[in-house]
């Protein structure tokens, strides 16, 4: 102890709130276990039956449309995500450095629904996306991007996008830029060298963010609620709609309960899919 | 001696006048926005030139000031709280709030019979939700009957709240010879509604860009909402169906275990005053709850705004509201998993 004198000092702190956290995780499991009496806000006696109603096959397709938006969302976070990062961390530009982290990182700055609001006037019928493509005589009539996947995803990947390009960022930071030096000395191209020895590199760091990508998209509420507009759902919108607009708080936590569930279980699949992965990564 | 003296003479004052002020305080608990601010300057600041007191808003959602006030049993946040009917009906239900004498409400001599909910709460305002829709996007389509909503020309045009499914729920059992009680027999009609749905809003906010932009050119809506948005200049036409459009009452109840008991019922009587309820039903245009209000003539022409007892009693469907209350739940379920999903 006498060698980290603070140690207690600072863990203090940390052990409270998680301490809290496991509080309200334990009230949530415990009301995923009452009955729901209608008309009272007191749930009633144990029951396994708010886990029962969950088996449906609309349950199900829901559950799997959330892993699917959160996998397309993660996919196409990392697709637009990585170029900017790549530049972000090779710019020799101060200048140009600086504008990519502005605008990669303002969006964090405006909440989560201002962002989704500014998407629906991008993707409403008479939206700029088609008011642009009608003028430009492209199509007839307006395409429908709102209130489908399509425009769900467009607007997770924009919320997604800041975290995405931070942690690939930190991950190409560390790549030691002779490796890529000794590649081109070698003959290899700047493509040959990016794909045989900067991407592998980066692996850690596309692993770290494709996963962060999910899990954050998993718990996505306001963008599915407003763009999806009841046609989208994702699980965090099921326990709005069935639990908290109707009072039926042991319904919504068993809902919540099974969503975190499924969490864990796909992070932990795609965690053993990307060992294999991770030996590419710098040592 | 004199200055030691003048000192403890002025700490004493002090420490006499805080736990004052703060008894003479009354707590509101009202949503936040354009509600709380309707009542602090028509109600609020009325009250405290009449009786000297100060009023202090706590604001949130409606689930989670009953969350709140649920947590708080017994020694309540708030000495008033203002929420909608069918959702007082819960606070009722858990003891949180005060039976009313409503001797001690002289204005609300003149409450009309619909806002009278129970024992414990009453109406302070009201509203409806019908049919609300753009004639310049729907050319040559009329509404007259709830049923027209049904119409194939309205496919892939129409909205509804998704946080409360009660007034389609009712209108299809109403439909299909039914009511609210009897439910169950409006669920095919309602199925064959779901083509006309093109979304589902979750907020006033929402549900007025949807209709502000034309993507979903009609409506089941807030009255209150359309005729914000037609005051913006936004093309609406609000129709009562000749079945009627669905009732909705904002009521006001006291917090039991509420210290300032006296005060929160001059606090209602205000509320219920003639002239307080035209100044609200002007600023929201909605219904005043009391016969006696004599609210503006361009104000009481708008559709949804029921000013007499003739119209209390032909233009509104009426949930019952306790009923509403217990099956909320039941009837979101099955909208959710029959008709939004």
């Amino acid at each position: 102890m006498t060698s980290r004198p603070f140690l207690r000092v600072l863990v203090s702190p940390a052990a409270l709130c998680a301490l809290g956290f496991v509080a309200a995780l334990a009230a949530v499991m415990q009301y995923s276990l009452r009955a729901y009496v209608p008309g009272s806000l007191e749930p009633g006696g144990f029951t396994l039956e708010n886990f029962t109603a969950l088996m449906k096959p609309l349950y199900a397709r829901v559950f799997l449309d959330t892993v699917w938006i959160c996998f397309l969302t993660a996919f196409f976070t990392l697709v637009v995500g990585y170029p900017l990062a790549y530049a972000l961390v090779h710019a020799r530009n101060v200048a140009l450095k600086s504008t990519i982290l502005v605008i990669t990182v303002t969006p964090l700055f405006l909440g989560e629904v201002v962002r989704t609001y500014s998407w629906i006037v991008v993707l409403g019928n008479n939206g700029f996306l088609n008011s642009m493509l009608l003028k430009s005589g492209l199509i007839e009539q307006p395409l429908q991007l709102m209130f489908t996947r399509f425009g769900v995803v467009t607007a997770l990947v924009h919320v997604t996008l800041p975290v995405m390009v931070i942690m690939l960022a930190a991950a190409l930071s560390h790549i030691d830029r002779d490796y890529e030096r000794a590649a081109a000395s070698l003959g290899a191209g700047p493509i040959r060298a990016f794909l045989t020895v900067t991407l592998p590199l980066s692996t850690p760091g596309i692993i770290a963010g494709v996963t962060t990508a999910f899990a954050w998209t998993f718990s996505a509420f306001a963008t599915p609620q407003l763009i999806g507009g009841g046609r989208v759902n994702m699980v965090s919108n099921l326990v709005y709609q069935l639990g908290f607009a109707s009072f039926n708080f042991p319904f919504a936590a068993s809902l919540s309960v099974a969503g975190l569930a499924l969490t864990f279980a796909v992070l932990a699949l795609m965690r053993a899919a990307a060992r294999p992965l991770e030996r590419f990564g710098p040592h | 001696m004199k200055r030691l003296s003048m000192a403890l003479g002025a700490l004493a004052l002090l420490l006499t006048s805080i736990p004052a002020t703060a008894q003479d305080k009354l707590v509101v608990s009202i949503w936040g926005g354009s509600w709380r601010d309707m009542a602090a300057n028509i109600i609020g600041k009325k009250f405290t030139a009449e009786t000297g007191v100060p009023v202090e808003y706590i604001t949130g959602g409606t689930i989670d000031r009953l969350n709140k006030e649920k947590l708080a049993k017994g020694n309540p946040e708030s000495d008033i709280t203002f929420t909608t009917s069918h959702v007082g009906w819960l606070y009722a239900n858990d003891g949180l709030y005060e039976q009313l004498d409503l001797a001690k409400v002289p204005n609300a001599r003149h409450l009309v019979e619909q806002a009278k909910i129970s024992p414990y709460h009453i109406g302070t305002w009201a509203y409806v939700y019908t049919i609300g829709y753009r004639p310049d996007l729907l050319k040559g389509v009329a509404f007259e009957s709830w049923a027209d909503l049904w119409k194939p020309e309205i496919k892939g045009k129409l909205a509804a709240p998704d946080f409360d499914p009660s007034h389609l729920i009712a209108v299809a059992a109403m439909l299909s010879g039914g009511d609210a009680a009897t439910w169950e027999k409006g669920q095919t009609k309602l199925k064959a509604l779901k083509p006309s749905f093109k979304a589902y809003y979750t907020n006033d906010a929402n549900s007025q860009q949807l209709i502000a932009n034309g993507e979903t050119p009609v409506q089941v809506i807030l009255s209150m909402n359309a005729h914000y948005m037609a005051g913006e200049g936004v093309p609406i036409q609000l129709v009562i169906p000749k079945e009627g459009a669905v009732l909705g009452i904002d009521t006001v109840a006291i917090m039991k275990g509420s210290k300032k008991a006296d005060l929160a019922y001059k606090f209602i009587n205000i509320a219920l005053d003639p002239q307080v309820q035209a100044e609200v039903a002007k600023f929201k245009k909605g219904s005043p709850v009391v016969l006696d209000a004599k609210v503006d003539a361009d104000i009481a022409k708008l559709p949804g705004v029921f000013t007499t007892a003739d119209q209390w009693n032909k233009q509104a469907i009426i949930i019952d509201h306790k009923l509403r209350a217990e099956k909320t739940a039941e009837w979101r379920k099955w909208f959710t998993e029959n008709i939004i999903n």
